[in-house]
């Protein structure tokens, strides 16, 4: 007869209990802190890092959304968090937007990649139209890139689409905000799957995908 | 063929808790003018169970009627009550008139139909005369060595024979119009407003229809120039297409909330994924309540937000 022991956790398990669990008294500064980016933040930020290979990730924390309506006086008990990064690819291209790329001869490959904001989420969750509002006037527009690959023979091209992107982010031409929408599968089985769905600001054209 | 312009308000029939259009013209000028696609609901009286192709009349949905009564284009009528009153104060005269009008027209109509046979005769005659006239020719040609003279000869030989026919079958329909058992057709007018006056009496005409809360939604979307159609077809509340339905795909799946209602994010989820499985958006959205206690009153098209949701591929 053998002696079971509890298997060693996952590195997974490891890296969100070390997050979540109460710290020791003497940082309690640091646990305050982290104690505000639930389990969830970091499982959608390890599956961006490790999954989906993004770069330079960040976790925001937003202002209190609700604070428009009167009667919701007490604090948000669960205050929304955002995370962004640089995708390794381009996630997202208007349709109108590709056709001026295709009419130039550009590729995605060389546009500067942008960071994205996730909006992490779990099955299960109750979502509102008034929140979702919220998420969406919480974070900036994506700031603007400068030019800084050399790209030789594109260079001015490139230039003329940063220029006309500019023009056409202030007129929502190709669109408005947008976030991506990250939802963890911790029902049904709870196998821990990440789905993510682009969530855009105001009615955007479908891609011919 | 440019027709009459149409008097404004367009009368809408409310029948048994339905709105139609039962004018053709109604239903172009509306479609054409003020982006109303309604659906056609029409079958034959015979044969309903032929439902591939629909006709007259048009059944709207409740936010399209109220949506038109609301821009002055409409007014809805209790058709029902209409027709009784209307009916009850036609004078025997009128009615009398009416009758032979209907009668006129269906003898029109029948003339029309057996001229169309009588041609239609001439021509089958004139080919089989013709061809004939080919076989003839060719056995002409085989026992001698054929001339122009002898081809054009044979050519005009149908032309020859042709009117002679023509002026006889000519005849013949006109006699059989004023026959004593000719039939005259019976006409079906979609409309009734030839008897009964175009514009409703006040009596009879309704308040803008009940629709439900996503009618702030349906507001904003046809203002922003889309064409809306119900959209139980792809599990949806509408379907927004950005051009008329018979020129363009339709660019989303829409589906109105409340600006406080509880969402299952599985919906925006399976939203999504459907959307995206059909080359389309999922639109959702909803009039923004600015302060918690206007929660009953319906927002105005102007405040609505919507968002779109597309699978992002990863």
């Amino acid at each position: 007869m053998t002696t079971t022991t509890p298997p060693t956790p996952s590195a997974l398990t490891t890296l969100i209990t070390s997050i979540t669990t109460p710290t020791p008294p003497e940082t309690q500064q640091k646990s305050s802190q982290s104690q505000q980016h639930p389990a969830l933040t970091h499982q959608v930020l390890h599956n961006l890092q490790h999954q989906h290979l993004w770069t330079s990730l960040q976790i925001h924390q937003l202002q209190a959304p609700s604070s428009t309506s009167s009667n919701d006086t007490t604090a948000d008990p669960n205050p929304i968090t955002l995370i962004s990064g640089i995708p390794p690819h381009r996630l997202y291209t208007h349709p109108d937007e590709q056709l001026y790329l295709l009419e130039r001869g550009l590729r995605e490959e060389d546009l500067e990649l942008e960071r994205m904001f996730v909006l992490p989420t779990v099955q299960g969750q109750t979502w509102s139209l008034r929140r979702l509002a919220g998420v969406f006037d919480g974070f900036p527009l994506q700031e603007e890139f400068f030019l800084n690959k050399h790209s030789g023979s594109k260079t001015d091209k490139l230039r003329e689409y940063y220029r006309y992107r500019e023009k056409a982010r202030a007129t929502r031409e190709w669109g408005g905000k947008r976030l991506l929408l990250a939802m963890v599968d911790r029902q049904m089985g709870g196998d821990s799957t990440v789905v993510y769905y682009v969530v855009q600001d105001g009615a955007v054209k479908p891609r011919q995908n | 063929m440019e027709s009459d312009p149409i008097l404004l308000p367009i009368p809408i029939s409310y029948i048994a808790g339905s709105y139609f259009l039962f004018s053709i013209d109604a239903v172009t000028y509306l479609r054409r003018e003020h982006h109303i696609c309604g659906v056609l609901s029409g079958t034959l009286p015979q044969i309903p169970q032929q439902n591939v192709f629909l006709g007259l009349p048009l059944k709207l949905m409740p936010e399209e009627a109220r949506l038109l009564v609301e821009k002055g284009v409409a007014c809805i009528v209790d058709e029902v009550n209409a027709q009784r009153a209307g009916m009850r104060a036609l004078a025997a005269d009128d009615r009398r008139k009416y009758l032979r009008e209907l009668e006129a027209q269906g003898a029109h109509a029948m003339r029309l139909q057996t001229s169309r046979k009588e041609l239609q005769r001439e021509e089958a005659l004139r080919k089989v005369q013709a061809k004939k006239a080919a076989a003839a020719a060719k056995k002409a040609g085989a026992d001698a060595a054929p001339d122009a003279a002898g081809a054009t000869a044979g050519s005009d030989e149908p032309a020859a024979t042709e009117n002679p026919s023509r002026r006889a079958s000519t005849t013949t329909t006109n006699s059989e119009i004023h026959a004593p058992y000719g039939t005259t057709m019976g006409i079906t007018p979609a409309t009734s407003h030839p008897p009964l006056p175009y514009s409703p009496a006040t009596s009879t005409t309704l308040p803008p229809p009940a629709v439900p809360p996503s009618y702030p939604l349906f507001a904003h979307l046809h203002a922003d120039g889309y064409y809306l159609s119900p959209g139980l077809r792809f599990g949806c509340q509408y379907l927004a297409y950005p051009g008329d339905p018979l020129r363009f795909h339709s660019h989303f799946l829409v589906v109105a909330a409340d600006w406080d209602e509880e969402l299952d994010l599985m919906a925006l989820v399976a939203g999504g994924r459907l959307g995206t499985g059909v080359k389309k958006g999922f639109l959702i959205g909803g009039a923004e309540h600015t302060r918690a206690d206007d929660a009953g009153i319906m927002g105005e098209p102007e405040s609505v937000r919507t968002f779109s949701v597309e699978w992002a591929g990863m």
